[in-house]
C-alpha cells in the first residue's frame, strides 16, 4: 500500500496539483480508514506518513490524521467510493472562484467528467460543512471543487481519483487558455452537459 | 495610566508581618515579561537569593495571571506560580488552568506575591480587590477536598481556591498546590513552599471586568482560533474523547512509552490502561477549563464515585512506571494524589525507583513493581512522611543517593522524568537535559515535532537540526506560558496568532518575532538565577541508562540518547560559551546586562 501512496503521491506533486505539505489521500477497508498523516509531503511518503483509524470510530491515530479526516470519512459513509483523493490543483481553483460549475470544453473531460460541480462554504479546511455536502455529491460526480479551497476525487483505487483528478486540472487548464486567446468558441459542445 | 489586558497591580503579601498593600506594576515591565511565568521569573530572579533555602522565609511566591487570562481566547484560562523549587534548587514556574487565574484577574490584580513565613496557618482571601488573612487552624491538617469544599461553604460558591494538602504542610518536595480540587500546579514542590510558610490557601473572588484595547480585533482571533481547534484532529477529535491519554497507545508503539523505571520502553498492556480503553470502561463524561473548546479532561467511574480521570503523565506514572496495569487502581491513585495534594509524575517515578532498589536488593522500600497496594500505601505514607513515606517525600534523586545508587533515580536536576523515552526522541532527550526546571517534557515539548507533526514532522532518530529546533520551542512556550495559554492549544494556533491576540488585548503591538524574543529573555533569566544557586553545565545531563543502556526492543531497539553533540550545538546556537554560561554579547542582545551570573 506504502507504493500505491507514494506514487500517487509523488505524481500529484509533480505534475503541480499540489504544493508541498497540501493535500491527502485515503483508502478504505472495511471499517478502517487508511489516510495521510496531518502536514505530510505528499511528494516523500514514509511509512510514518500512512496512518490508519477508525472509519466511524476515532482511536488514538486520529491525532495523526489528516485535517481532513473528517471529508474523507463523511463520503466513504455516504458513497460506495474505496479512495479519495483531495488536491489543490491551480486552474481548477482560479476557475472555481468564478464559476458555479466547470463544463469541459475538450473531448476527454468532456467524456469523462461532463460537469463539475463547484461548491462554495465558509469554512472549507476540516470542515463540518463539507462533510454535509460532498457525499451527495460525489455520488454522483466523479469530482467536486470546493470554490477556492481545491478537489475532491472519489474512485475505487487511489489511481482512479487521482486520474479525475488530474484530468479536472487538464479541463481547466484548457479552459484557462481558451478564455486567453478572446476567440469565439467554435463548437458549443458543453451546452449538453449543462443537465448532466 | 490607560492600561488593557493587564491591570498593572500587584498585591505583596508578607506573611511574616501580616502586610498587606498593592502596589503598581510598571507597563514596560509588563509589556517586557507579559504575565504568567515571564513576570514570575523576573521577580524571581530580583527578589529571591539563588543561594536561598527554599523552605526558608526568604523564598517567596508570585501567582501570576497573563494580558490573555480573562479574555476570550481559546486556552486563556490558566495562571501561574515561581519560586524556588525546594525539589530541584532551580528557579521553577508551574501552571494550571481551571477558573482560578481568571478570577484573581477579576480581582483587579496581574499578580500575587506572598513573602515571609506566618507562625501559625493561614489563608489569604482576596474579594474584588479587598485582601485579609484568615487563620487556618481549623483546615490545617485537612486535604485538599476537605479544604476546597469548607473554604467555599463559607465563602460561597463564586470563589475558587488554591490550597495544598497535607504533603504541603508536610513539606514533601514535591508537593503540589491544587486549585478548584483538581487542577495541579504539580511540578516542583511548590505546594512544600506553601507549607513551609505556612499559608494554607489562597482564595480569590472577582467581578472587574478586563478590558480588551480592541475588541473587534480580539473576536476575529477568537473566531480564526477556535477555527483551527475545530479543524485540527488532535484538538477537535483525539484530546475530547479521549483526553491526553489519548497518547498511550501512540508512545507505545513508537516505543517510547517508559515502563518499570524506564528499564523499558514499552508496556505490554498499554492497551488496557489506553485513552481508548477509558472510553470504553470507566468514562463518565468530560469537562475542562474557563473558556476552552478542548474540554480534555475524563471524568471517570470508580464504583460509587465519579471522579477526574488521570491524565496521560499522571496515568503512566502511577501505571507502567510501576508495573501497574489496572485502569481502576491508577485512577484512584491519581485521585489520592490530588486529595493530598502530591504531583503525580514525580509520585509514580519516585515509587518506581524504590521499587527497582528494592527488586535490586539495593534498600529496603517494601515496595514492589505490580503492588497496587504497596502503591497506595506509599502515596499516603509520602504525605504523611511515615515510615519510608519520609525518604520518598525527599524524591527519587535524594533517595537513591541515600543508598548510594543514584543512577537509578530517573531525573533531571532533581525532577522527575516523564512519559516519554527520550532514547527514541532525541530532541526530547536534549529538551530534559536543558530545560531550566530540570526533567520537564513542557518547556520544549518535542512531542510536537518528533511525534505529532506539529509544527511538522522531523525524524525523532535524528540528532541534526535538534539543538535550533529544542531552542526555538523553548524560547515560544516560554513566551506562551507568560501569555499564559495551553500547551494542547498550542497544538492547532500557531504563535501569529498569539501575537495578534496579544495586540488586541493589550492594545501594544506585538509580532510573533517580539514573543520568540521575549522568551529567549525569559529563558536566560532562568538560566542565569539556576547558575547563581550553583547549577552549572555539569547539570545538563540525563540519568546513565538513558545515555548508556541502549534500548533492548521495539521500534526504538539499540537507541540511547546522544547528547554529547546536540548538548554543543546547543550552547553554540544559544550564544553560551562551552561551559553554558551566556556571553556578554548574547546578554547585551537580549538587553539583560544589567542581570548577570
Ligand atoms: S485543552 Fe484541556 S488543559 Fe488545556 S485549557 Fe483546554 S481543558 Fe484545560
Amino acid at each position: 500500500m506504502l507504493k500505491d501512496f507514494q506514487k500517487i503521491g509523488r505524481d500529484l506533486f509533480l505534475s503541480g496539483l499540489n504544493s508541498s505539505h497540501s493535500g491527502n489521500l485515503s483508502v478504505r477497508y472495511g471499517d478502517r480508514i487508511v489516510i495521510t498523516r496531518r502536514g505530510s509531503m505528499l511528494g516523500h511518503l514514509e511509512e510514518r506518513d500512512l496512518i490508519e483509524t477508525g472509519l466511524a470510530k476515532n482511536d488514538s491515530k486520529i491525532i495523526l490524521a489528516s485535517t481532513e479526516i473528517g471529508v474523507h470519512r463523511a463520503i466513504y459513509k455516504g458513497t460506495s467510493a474505496l479512495a479519495v483523493v483531495h488536491a489543490h490543483p491551480v486552474h481548477a481553483i482560479a476557475l472555481s472562484l468564478l464559476e458555479d460549475q466547470i463544463i469541459p470544453v475538450d473531448s476527454e473531460g468532456a467524456y469523462l467528467l461532463h460537469k463539475i460541480p463547484v461548491i462554495g462554504a465558509e469554512h472549507t479546511i476540516g470542515s463540518k460543512e463539507l462533510e454535509n455536502i460532498l457525499p451527495g455529491l460525489l455520488s454522483e460526480y466523479k469530482i467536486v471543487m470546493v470554490r477556492g479551497h481545491g478537489s475532491f476525487a472519489v474512485g475505487q483505487m487511489i489511481e482512479e481519483a487521482y486520474q479525475w483528478t488530474s484530468c479536472l486540472e487538464q479541463v481547466c487548464r484548457i479552459i484557462c487558455l481558451t478564455r486567453s486567446l478572446h476567440g469565439e468558441m467554435k463548437e458549443k459542445r458543453f451546452e449538453k452537459f449543462t443537465s448532466w | 495610566m490607560d492600561l488593557y489586558g493587564w491591570f498593572g497591580k500587584a498585591l505583596r503579601v508578607n506573611l511574616s508581618t501580616g502586610v498587606i498593600k498593592e502596589e503598581e506594576i510598571e507597563k514596560t515591565l509588563m509589556m517586557d515579561w507579559l504575565g504568567g511565568r515571564g513576570l514570575g521569573t523576573r521577580m524571581i530572579y530580583r527578589e529571591v537569593p539563588a543561594v536561598c533555602n527554599p523552605l526558608g522565609s526568604e523564598n517567596k511566591l508570585v501567582f501570576a495571571a497573563g494580558p490573555l487570562t480573562g479574555s476570550n481566547f481559546p486556552g486563556s484560562g490558566r495562571f501561574s506560580v515561581s519560586a524556588k523549587s525546594p525539589l530541584t534548587g532551580t528557579i521553577f514556574d508551574s501552571n494550571a488552568g481551571g477558573t482560578w487565574g481568571v478570577r484573581l484577574k477579576r480581582c483587579g490584580f496581574d499578580m500575587l506575591i506572598i513573602e515571609g513565613a506566618a507562625s501559625t496557618p493561614v489563608f489569604l482571601s482576596i474579594k474584588d480587590g479587598a485582601a485579609s488573612l484568615e487563620d487556618a487552624g481549623e483546615l490545617w491538617g485537612n486535604d485538599v477536598f476537605e479544604t476546597n469544599h469548607k473554604i467555599i461553604s463559607i465563602l460561597g460558591k463564586d470563589v475558587s481556591v488554591a490550597c495544598i494538602g497535607p504533603a504541603g504542610e508536610n513539606q514533601v518536595k514535591f508537593a503540589a498546590i491544587m486549585n478548584d480540587a483538581h487542577r495541579a500546579l504539580g511540578r516542583g514542590g511548590l505546594g512544600a513552599v506553601m507549607g513551609a510558610k505556612k499559608i494554607k490557601a489562597v482564595v480569590v473572588s472577582g467581578n472587574k471586568k478586563v478590558r480588551v484595547a480592541h475588541p473587534e480585533k480580539m473576536d476575529l482571533m477568537v473566531y480564526e482560533s477556535d477555527k483551527w481547534i475545530q479543524a485540527s484532529p488532535i484538538t477537535s477529535k483525539g484530546l475530547p474523547e479521549f483526553g491526553t491519554p489519548v497518547l498511550v497507545n501512540l508512545f507505545n508503539e513508537l516505543g517510547v512509552f517508559p515502563s518499570y523505571n524506564f528499564q523499558g520502553s514499552q508496556f505490554a498492556n498499554a492497551g488496557k490502561i489506553s485513552g481508548e480503553a477509558i472510553a470504553e470502561t470507566i468514562y463518565a463524561g468530560r469537562k475542562g477549563c474557563y473558556r476552552c473548546p478542548v474540554q480534555c479532561t475524563r471524568m471517570v467511574k470508580i464504583g460509587a464515585s465519579t471522579i477526574p480521570g488521570p491524565e496521560y503523565e499522571s496515568l503512566w506514572a502511577l501505571g507502567p512506571e510501576c508495573g501497574i496495569d489496572d485502569l481502576t487502581v491508577i485512577a484512584e491513585a491519581n485521585n489520592l494524589c490530588n486529595q493530598l495534594g502530591l504531583d503525580t509524575i514525580s509520585t509514580g517515578v519516585t515509587i518506581g525507583c524504590a521499587m527497582e532498589l528494592e527488586e535490586r536488593g539495593l534498600l529496603k522500600t517494601g515496595l514492589k513493581f505490580n503492588d497496587a497496594v504497596g502503591l497506595l500505601r506509599a502515596i499516603k505514607q509520602i504525605a504523611s512522611r511515615e515510615g519510608v513515606g519520609d525518604l520518598l517525600a525527599e524524591g527519587s534523586r535524594r533517595m537513591a543517593d541515600s543508598s548510594g545508587f543514584s543512577q537509578y533515580s530517573m531525573q533531571v536536576k532533581g525532577l522527575e522524568l516523564p512519559a516519554y523515552d527520550p532514547r527514541g526522541m532525541q530532541g526530547m532527550g536534549l529538551g530534559f537535559a536543558t530545560s531550566n526546571r530540570g526533567g520537564c517534557h513542557l518547556s520544549a515539548y518535542m512531542v510536537g515535532p518528533e511525534a505529532l507533526g506539529v509544527p511538522k514532522m522531523v525524524d525523532r532518530f535524528s540528532t541534526g537540526g535538534k539543538a535550533g529546533l529544542t531552542i526555538t520551542q523553548q524560547n515560544i512556550n516560554a513566551a506562551v506560558d507568560s501569555l499564559i495559554i495551553c500547551r494542547f492549544i498550542n497544538l492547532a494556533v500557531s504563535e501569529e496568532y498569539f501575537a495578534r491576540a496579544l495586540s488586541a488585548a493589550t492594545g501594544v503591538d506585538y509580532r510573533p518575532q517580539d514573543l520568540h524574543r521575549i522568551g529567549e529573555r525569559i529563558w536566560t533569566l532562568e538560566r542565569l538565577y539556576n547558575l547563581q544557586a550553583g547549577l552549572d553545565s555539569s547539570f545538563d545531563t540525563l540519568p546513565p541508562r538513558l545515555l548508556e543502556e541502549p534500548i533492548a526492543e521495539g521500534p526504538s531497539l539499540g537507541k540511547t540518547v546522544e547528547l554529547k553533540p546536540m548538548l554543543a550545538e546547543y550552547y553554540r546556537f544559544r550564544g553560551w560559551d562551552a561551559a553554558g554560561i551566556p556571553t556578554s554579547k548574547k546578554l547585551q542582545e537580549l538587553e539583560l546586562e544589567e542581570y548577570s551570573c
